[in-house]
């Protein structure tokens, strides 16, 4: 059951990928980069700029796999990069040229970004876990006010840095390939450890079941729940650094605008449900990369400005009608009667 | 007791009397909110030149981008009985109604920046905004006038043109002065046409990907700053030297960007000035004089930067980069 969900995104993508092959053959060509250390080509475009929606939608499948959303996600990319960007540039609320230094150390730059936004989550955690919140209520606070705390650390302004190992982040080279696909791989590999190595997993699906039922069995549902808050505010905290380290500035508006939305997509579309339960981190990663996928298409084919919209829920309607158990039932159907 | 109340009362009075004595002229402005630096910008020169001006007073609402925050700041002003209003709308629609009950109250209206929809059914004193057309006109008309004068004015030319969130004003008016100018330069080839929301992490992954899908890119056309600032990042990225492989002209002249043309990654940008204060401080003055206005749309002065200047664009001729941007306050 849970394989054939999979299944309908793995061949979305490949079907999507077969369109681009007969349209544009050279859409696959992958080339050496020698200026920067890297491969060169739209599968690696691909995969590199679906890494901060990968990284976020980690920790969305637990929290969706626990019966919950969490809207903030956005906003704390927003607040990750002007935490790093304020650590970076404290000297100057003036516009000034900038330059290769940091103020703080550059640890300090990299930490408490990702500190501010694990506590954020742990603070969403603690509303749903122990205040009995809504999730979607109460991460709606922290997306609203989020980008209001980010406005506030950087006064409302855009700074830019200059400096050179902030910039490896989102634009280095490691391994012939772009850093950011390189923390992606870490992050899946952790999350897949973690949730299927460890019992944390199997604690998840068995709250967003049965919440009541998972207690009686001696699970403390309520930091499971708590757990994977604090651990999606850490990855939105990775994946605002991945952002502001690509554009070299905080920008608090634009920063993660919308993630959490394709965060819950790329969940959805890799076959988890949205009632909890049974989730997959394999599917989720999929629904991500099939969505930069449509993105990139978008660009690489110059379909106009004013279609792209139209053109992006095309697709993710059908994937998802695809997916939805009639039309799944329908199939099973017919391949039964193939068979007999 | 009663003598010590009617004395406080009468205080009081004249206290109040007296101070709507002396501050004659109560301004009100509705701001859209903090959006973008270029906002920022705006709100300040013009906060700044009202409060020094003696003999005026200034009411102030920042809406947080939020029309129904909009509507109840005018109402406000209406119920506070202010001298003048000052007006810019987070979208275009919608107005009508606050602002025809602006007109009842009579309290005379100032329009700035962006014009509401219903602007030809009120009534108004003064309108000044800038002029989008006129900028994504010179845009073209700018990188026509620069291949001229490298002598390249015949060479086949391939444009891209990075537009701004579809449906802004500022995205459909530069989108229509592109194109018209594009008109005028047979030269130059429009390839393709993509939004990059005015965003630097949109602008740098749509360049990406146009640096794989064309074969040549000449020019490109980013209808603002932060786009291009993006792009830069890209065509970096793809081993090609920005400003010289390709040819790249931003919009709205903030300070990133002539950092951008002095390094030499940039060629040009197109101003679109935040500071309206000199326009609305004459407006008010005219107008408290018992001036009339007209209702036409007043645009502001607006300059073109580019790396050496000298470049004639028919209504202005484009200035050297490094000669002004010690002057430039956003």
């Amino acid at each position: 059951m849970k394989n054939s969900k999979i299944l309908g995104a793995v061949m979305a993508e490949v079907l999507l990928l077969l369109v681009c092959l007969m349209i544009r053959p050279d859409f696959f060509s992958i080339s050496y980069q020698p200026s920067t250390g890297m491969l060169y080509g739209n599968i690696i475009d691909i995969l590199n700029r679906s890494s901060e929606i990968t990284i976020i939608a980690m920790g969305m499948t637990l929290i969706i796999a626990l019966g919950g959303t969490d809207l903030s996600v956005g906003a704390l990319v927003a607040v990750a990069g002007a935490v790093a960007l304020k650590l970076l540039r404290w000297d100057v609320l003036e516009y000034n040229t900038p330059g290769d230094y940091t103020v703080c150390n550059f640890f300090w730059v990299l930490v408490l970004p990702l500190v501010v936004c694990t506590l954020m989550g742990m603070f969403n955690g603690f509303l749903v876990a122990k205040g009995g919140m809504q999730p979607i209520i109460a991460t709606l606070i922290l997306m609203v006010c989020g980008r209001g705390v980010a406005q506030i650390l950087t006064d409302g302004k855009q700074f830019t840095t200059g400096y050179a190992p902030f910039k490896v982040i989102g634009q280095g080279a490691f391994l012939w390939l772009p850093v950011p696909i390189i923390i992606t791989v870490v992050v899946v590999a952790f999350m897949a450890w973690f949730t299927r190595k460890t019992a944390f997993g199997t604690f998840v699906e068995a709250v967003g079941i049965n919440r009541s039922a998972s207690r009686l069995s001696g699970i403390n549902a309520a930091m499971i729940i708590f757990i994977a808050f604090a651990i999606t505010g850490l990855l939105s905290g990775i994946s605002g650094l991945i952002y502001s380290s690509r554009i070299m500035s905080n920008d608090s508006n634009n920063a993660g605008l919308n993630y959490e939305m394709d965060a819950i997509l790329a969940v959805v579309i890799g076959g988890t449900s949205m009632t909890g339960g049974k989730f997959s981190l394999a599917g989720t990663v999929i629904g991500s990369i099939l969505i930069r996928t449509i993105v990139t298409l978008v660009y690489y084919f110059g379909i106009v400005s004013e279609a792209t919209m139209a053109f992006k829920a095309l697709i993710i309607a059908v994937v998802i009608v695809l997916q939805s158990e009639p039309v799944r039932k329908y199939f099973a159907k017919r391949k039964g009667a193939a068979k007999s | 007791m009663r003598t010590k109340l009617f004395a406080f009362v009468l205080t009081l009075a004249v206290l109040f009397t007296a101070s709507s004595a002396f501050a004659d002229v109560t301004i009100a402005f509705s701001q859209i909110g903090q959006e973008s630096d270029w906002r920022t910008a705006n709100t300040d020169d013009i906060t700044k030149a009202i409060t020094s001006h003696p003999g005026w007073k200034f009411v102030y609402d920042d809406a947080q981008q939020k029309q129904e925050n909009q509507i109840k700041a005018l109402r406000n002003f209406i119920t506070q009985n202010v001298d003048y209003i000052l007006f810019t709308g987070v979208v275009s629609t919608g107005w009508d109604e606050v602002l025809k009950e602006v007109n009842e109250a009579e309290i005379p209206l100032l329009l700035i920046d962006r014009m509401p929809d219903c602007a030809d059914k009120i009534e108004y004193e003064a309108a000044f905004g800038g002029d989008f057309v006129e900028e994504g006109r010179r845009q073209i008309a700018w990188v026509g006038e620069y291949l001229k004068a490298k002598g390249r004015g015949d060479e086949a030319v391939n444009v891209v043109i990075m537009e701004g969130t579809t449906g802004a004003s500022a995205q459909t008016g530069r989108t229509e002065g592109n194109l018209a100018g594009l008109k005028a330069y047979p030269n130059l080839k429009l390839i393709a046409q993509q939004s990059g929301n005015f965003t630097r992490a949109e602008g740098q992954a749509v360049m990406e990907s146009w640096l794989k899908s064309l074969d040549k890119i000449d020019v490109l056309i980013a209808q603002n700053d932060d786009m291009a600032l993006g792009a830069i990042d890209a065509i970096k990225a793809a081993g090609k030297v920005p400003g010289k492989d390709i040819i790249i002209v931003g919009c709205d002249s903030v300070k990133a960007a002539f950092d951008a043309i002095l390094a030499g990654d940039m060629n040009c940008t197109v101003e679109c000035t935040p500071l309206y204060s000199k326009f609305v401080v004459d407006a008010l003055e005219k107008l408290i004089a018992g001036e009339k206005l007209g209702k036409e749309i007043v645009h502001p002065a607006e300059g073109v930067f580019d790396t050496e200047g000298g470049i004639d664009l028919g209504t202005v001729t484009s200035q050297k980069a490094a000669d002004v941007i010690a002057s430039r306050v956003y």
